[in-house]
């Protein structure tokens, strides 16, 4: 286990501004308000970070895409929705060590040009919000936060916001379009948020634990960051692992990390000492692995896209080998059909269809084209939506029935009538081989000679 | 209809920013904590309260599943069904609870003091199967006597 992240995280002092700033808190802040903003990017550039809520897009890139014009007012947003299902990552951030987290925002805004920044977490996060609202009032009485953050002449307030139960307001102008006080439809892009974002002003989102990574970075410097993880993948990730594991919980590891050792090591192997049988590395919303697919790959973003899947939000939901497929992919297919916010047609539609499909099979009222009809539903909807969710909803339902497809075709019904009917035609027209026998009647009906009725 | 710590909450975060319409996801959130629900009186008084018109705040308090267009009992009693705790006996636990307070999930109790409902996942997952009484998590519901759920 890596202690990079979370080394204060441990300890529930933490929480508290004097036990914080003994123990680091705010000196990566400081150290970015020595410098100009534009260095503060470069350094976050130099380190490698990728965005940790699930795409892993750079975040020094995404910085240095705001370009301000006079009279416009830049906002970072950090994204604190959390909702991918297997993921509570930046819940047990927020909660261990809030101080990390404000200087992150503070240090990304101060990054990008902007004095308002707004933390957006999900409704069911209320009691973490009053955490983190209690660390931001410490921080602000202390004038770490506030006007003229720690006498620099920097300006900066903070206001966090909770939203109110939707998986849609995570993606990032879902996430705007709700703190406008909107329906968080997602937004077409371009013009992307960092031209036209909320309020229409040029704007950042990040998530917490990217933001968290700036902090160390700018307190540790690039140098530091790049110690840990790979070439590619710099750093260490929070791994929020879950599902059949006998110690589910959220670890720190060092990108490259060997998935098997993380889940004997930390993850204590799976629950009553059964068999691995699948693992999803980052959320619902990536393609599972089987074990054998998961045995050789490390914990980064290189070793899961060769097996085609991804490291995501590094949600991690492990199946024992007493699951069924079927019924677990249902119940992730339910998900993104509640989750669907309805804009676009494919997404809204097909993600009741795959979940209505999959409810018929797993009750024995299957038919024999359905794997294939859940398929092309998928491919239907893939790359015809306004936001990722609905390609999303594609990866479980492609993933499970291409990886564990015994499972599901044991759902189907006896092929009989299937078979009855292409020997129509072909076999010998006897009554053991030929058509069923309504058929048999008609074509004999058919065939049979004119007179044969008189 | 709200108290004076409920609208001068609405009031601060309308001072956020020039867009009335900011205020509104607070407004319906405050709302939901004091009245228990969203419905048409509440939303014509948001959409006094703010300058909006009653169809765009019912649109968009229609969206959220934490605002409830009928009132909810006293407390509300959430049990997670992500795919997580679905792993973790979240099916059994559910059936368990619905027996015990005698509804089902979207019910109230008789006495007004529990709503039930099955949500998806709250992150809480290393706590499965999760569950939340209001704001708090309580899980692992399968750890706790579920009898003691209903006396929080």
């Amino acid at each position: 286990m890596a202690q990079y992240l979370t080394r204060n995280a441990l300890d529930p002092a933490q929480r508290e501004l004097q036990t914080a700033l003994r123990a680091g808190a705010y000196l990566g802040f400081k150290q970015a308000l020595s410098l100009p903003p534009q260095e503060v990017v470069a350094e976050i550039d130099a380190s490698g970070l990728r965005g940790r809520g699930g795409a892993g897009f750079p975040t020094g890139r995404k910085w240095s895409f705001i370009h301000a014009k006079e009279g416009q007012t830049v906002y970072l947003l950090c994204n604190a929705d959390e909702s991918e299902p297997g993921t509570f990552k930046d819940h047990y951030l927020i909660e261990r060590d809030p101080h990390l987290v404000l200087e992150g925002v503070a240090i990304g805004a101060y990054a990008i040009g902007a004095h308002r920044a707004y933390i957006y977490m999900r409704g069911e996060y209320a009691s973490l919000a009053e955490t983190l609202a209690a660390a931001l009032r410490e921080a602000m009485a202390a004038d770490i936060i506030g006007p003229n953050c720690m006498n620099s002449g920097y300006d900066l307030r903070i206001t966090i916001q909770l939203g109110a139960g939707a998986y849609i307001c995570g993606e990032e102008t879902g996430l705007i379009q709700s703190l406008e006080g909107r329906r968080a439809y997602p937004r077409v892009r371009p013009p992307f948020p960092a031209v036209h974002g909320f309020l229409q002003e040029p704007t950042v989102v990040n998530n917490v634990e990217t933001l968290a990574c700036a902090a160390r970075i700018m307190a540790e410097g690039a140098e530091a960051f790049k110690d840990h993880g790979t070439g590619r993948s710099a750093g260490t990730k929070l791994i929020s692992v879950s599902g059949a594991v006998e110690r589910p919980g959220v670890y720190e590891v060092e990108l490259g990390y060997p998935l098997m050792e993380f889940l004997q090591g930390e993850a204590g192997g799976i629950r009553g000492g059964r068999g691995l049988k699948a693992i999803i590395p980052g959320g619902t919303s990536v393609p599972v692995l089987t074990a054998e697919e998961a045995a050789p790959l490390t914990i980064d973003y290189e070793s899961m896209q060769s097996a085609g899947t991804m490291l995501g939000s590094g949600g991690m939901i492990v199946f024992g080998d007493d699951t069924s497929m079927p019924q677990a992919l249902l119940r992730i297919a339910e998900f993104y059909a509640h989750e669907s916010c309805g804009e676009c047609t494919p997404c809204r539609e097909g993600t009741g269809w795959m979940a209505w499909v999959l409810r018929r099979l797993l009750a024995g009222e299957g038919r024999p084209g359905d794997l294939g009809l859940l398929l092309r539903v998928g491919d239907n909807i893939e790359g015809r939506t306004i936001c990722g969710l609905g390609d999303a909803s594609v990866q479980p339902v492609r993933s499970f029935i291409r990886k564990f497809r015994p499972e599901f075709e044991a759902l189907l019904p006896e092929p009989v009538q299937a078979v009855a009917w292409q020997s129509h035609g072909h076999g010998p027209r006897t009554g053991r081989f030929g058509p069923p026998a309504e058929e048999a009647t008609r074509s004999e009906a058919v065939d049979g000679p004119p007179t044969a009725a008189l | 209809m709200l108290s004076k710590d409920a609208l001068r909450e609405i009031e601060a975060a309308r001072a956020e920013e020039d867009s009335p319409r900011h205020a509104l996801l607070t407004a319906l959130r405050v709302t939901q904590g004091e009245r228990r629900q969203v419905g048409p009186e509440e939303i014509t008084y948001i959409a006094d309260l703010l300058g909006l018109s009653p169809a765009l705040v019912q649109g968009v308090a229609r969206f959220y599943d934490q605002i409830s267009a009928t009132p909810t009992g006293q407390h509300v009693l959430s049990l997670c069904r992500g795919i997580s705790c679905y792993l973790c006996g979240a099916d059994e636990v559910a059936a368990a609870v619905g027996e015990l307070l005698g509804i089902r999930p979207g019910e109230t109790t008789a006495d007004g003091r529990f709503t039930l409902r099955l949500v998806e996942c709250v992150g809480d997952c290393d706590r499965a199967p999760a569950a939340m009484v209001d704001d708090r998590f309580v899980g692992p519901v399968a750890a706790v006597a579920i009898d003691n759920l209903t006396k929080m």
